[in-house]
C-alpha cells in the first residue's frame, strides 16, 4: 500500500489537504468531514445512474469505500472532488452492469424505474428527474455523463466501453426523447405551471 | 430540407449548423423555438442540484469502513477523551492536594504556596484560602476570556482544525454530562455553551473554505 501524501502546512486553503491526509491515515473524523461535504454530489450522480433510490444508497456507499481505499493513490493532480466523482461514476456504472446481469438471471425487469419525488425539488427539477429515469439505460448513462456531469464523448467512451461516435449518437437520441417527454408534460400541465418550468 | 427533426436539433445544441440547416432555422420560427427549448433543457440538466443522501448513511458507511479497517474513528476519539479525563484528573488532584496541604499544614515539596498562608491554623482558614485562590483563578479566567473575545470572531486559531474539532467535541460532551448532573452549575453551563458555539464555528469555517 502506498503511503499517504504529506499535507501542506495548516492554512485556511489547505484544510482539505489536511483532511485528505488524515482520512488516508484512517482518521474517521476526517473521512466524516469529507463525506459531509461531498456526499450530496456523489449520491446525486450515483442515483441518476442507478435510477433507483435503494440501489443508489448501496452504490454510493460502495463508491465511498473504494475512494477511501484508493486515497493513497490520490496525487493531488486533479481536484479531490473530480477524482472522487470519477470513482463514484465508475463504481456506479460497474454496479449497474452487475445488477443488470443479476436481474437478467433472476427475472427480467424493464429499464424504466420511476424516481419518487423529493421534498424541495422544484416542479421542473422533478420533471427532469422523472424523464431522466424513464430513458433507456444506455441513453440515460450517456445523457447524465455528458449533460449533467460534463464528461466528453471520449471520456464517456472509455467509461462505458463504446466509441465516441456511439456516445454522440446516444446523446442526441436521449435529448430528443427527453424533449418529447417534457413536451408531453407541458401539454398535461396547467399554463401557470408551465411558466415555472418550461424548457 | 423541410424541417429538422429532434435528433438533428439535439446535435445543434453542441455543433454548428450546416448551411442547409441554417437555412431551415432562418426560415422557420417554430424550428428555432424548438432548438431554443432543446438548449434550455440541456442547460437545466447541467444545473440539476445535488441530492442529499438518506439520513443515517454515514453511520452505515462508518461501520463498513471500520470493518474494512479503513478508519479508526472510535479509537482516536477514545484516545482524546482519555487525554481530557487525564487533564481533568490532574486538575482535581492539584486543587485537592493544595487544599489538603493547607489543611494539614504541609506542602509536598516543602515550599509554601505564594500569596497563601503556608500554615492555616483552622479548617475555616484553609477554606478561606481555597476560596480566595478560586476567586483569583476565576478573575484570571474572565480576563483571558475577554482578551480572546476582543480578538474578534475572524481571528481564528491556526492549528490543526480536525484535532481542534475533536478536542472541542470532547469538551462539549464532558460539560454536557456535567450540566446534566448539576443543571445549576454556572461554570459548566458556560463551558458547555461556549464549546457548542466553538464547534459550530469550526464547522462553519470548514464549509466556508469549501464554498
Amino acid at each position: 500500500m502506498q503511503p499517504c501524501r504529506k499535507a501542506p502546512q495548516p492554512g485556511s486553503r489547505d484544510i482539505e489537504a489536511q483532511l485528505i491526509r488524515r482520512a488516508c491515515e484512517g482518521d474517521g473524523r476526517a473521512v466524516r468531514a469529507l463525506y459531509d461535504r461531498y456526499s450530496p454530489r456523489v449520491y446525486a450522480v450515483v442515483r441518476r445512474i442507478a435510477g433507483d433510490d435503494d440501489l443508489a444508497e448501496d452504490y454510493a456507499q460502495e463508491a465511498w469505500i473504494r475512494a477511501i481505499r484508493a486515497l493513497p493513490t490520490f496525487r493531488g493532480e486533479a481536484r479531490f472532488s473530480t477524482w472522487l466523482h470519477r470513482i463514484a461514476v465508475n463504481s456506479a456504472l460497474q454496479a449497474v452492469r452487475k445488477e443488470k446481469t443479476r436481474r437478467k438471471r433472476e427475472a427480467p425487469l424493464p429499464d424504466v424505474i420511476p424516481v419518487p419525488p423529493r421534498m424541495g425539488d422544484t416542479l421542473m427539477q422533478r420533471k427532469l428527474e422523472e424523464a431522466l429515469a424513464k430513458l433507456p439505460d444506455g441513453m440515460r448513462k450517456v445523457l447524465i455523463l455528458h449533460d449533467v456531469e460534463g464528461y466528453t464523448h471520449e471520456e464517456i467512451g472509455t467509461a462505458l466501453g463504446v466509441t465516441s461516435g456511439t456516445s454522440k449518437s446516444q446523446l442526441f437520441k436521449a435529448r430528443a426523447k427527453m424533449r418529447r417527454m417534457l413536451k408531453g408534460y407541458e401539454n398535461e400541465t396547467h399554463p401557470k405551471e408551465i411558466e415555472a418550468w418550461s424548457v | 430540407m423541410e424541417r429538422l427533426n429532434l435528433e438533428q436539433l439535439a446535435r445543434l445544441v453542441d455543433e454548428r449548423p450546416t448551411p442547409e440547416e441554417r437555412a431551415v432555422l432562418e426560415g422557420d420560427p417554430a424550428t428555432r423555438r424548438e432548438l431554443d427549448a432543446m438548449r434550455s433543457q440541456t442547460e437545466a440538466l447541467r444545473t440539476l442540484p445535488a441530492v442529499l443522501p438518506p439520513p443515517g448513511g454515514w453511520h452505515e458507511l462508518e461501520k463498513k469502513l471500520s470493518q474494512a479497517g479503513l478508519i479508526f474513528g472510535p479509537r482516536n476519539s477514545n484516545h482524546l477523551w482519555r487525554k481530557w479525563l487525564q487533564v481533568a484528573a490532574a486538575l482535581v488532584i492539584f486543587i485537592g492536594g493544595t487544599a489538603l496541604g493547607w489543611v494539614t499544614g504541609s506542602s509536598p515539596d516543602g515550599l509554601s504556596v505564594a500569596g497563601v498562608p503556608s500554615e492555616p491554623a483552622t479548617i475555616e482558614e484553609a477554606r478561606a484560602a481555597v476560596e480566595e485562590e478560586w476567586e483569583q483563578y476565576w478573575a484570571a479566567f474572565t480576563g483571558l476570556k475577554q482578551m480572546v473575545s476582543a480578538q474578534g470572531p475572524t481571528d481564528r486559531p491556526s492549528g490543526d482544525p480536525t484535532a481542534r474539532l475533536a478536542a472541542v467535541e470532547a469538551l462539549m460532551a464532558a460539560s454536557h454530562a456535567a450540566v446534566e448532573q448539576s443543571p445549576g452549575d454556572q461554570f459548566m453551563n458556560e463551558v458547555w455553551v461556549r464549546s457548542f458555539a466553538e464547534r459550530d464555528q469550526i464547522i462553519r469555517d470548514f464549509t466556508a473554505d469549501w464554498r
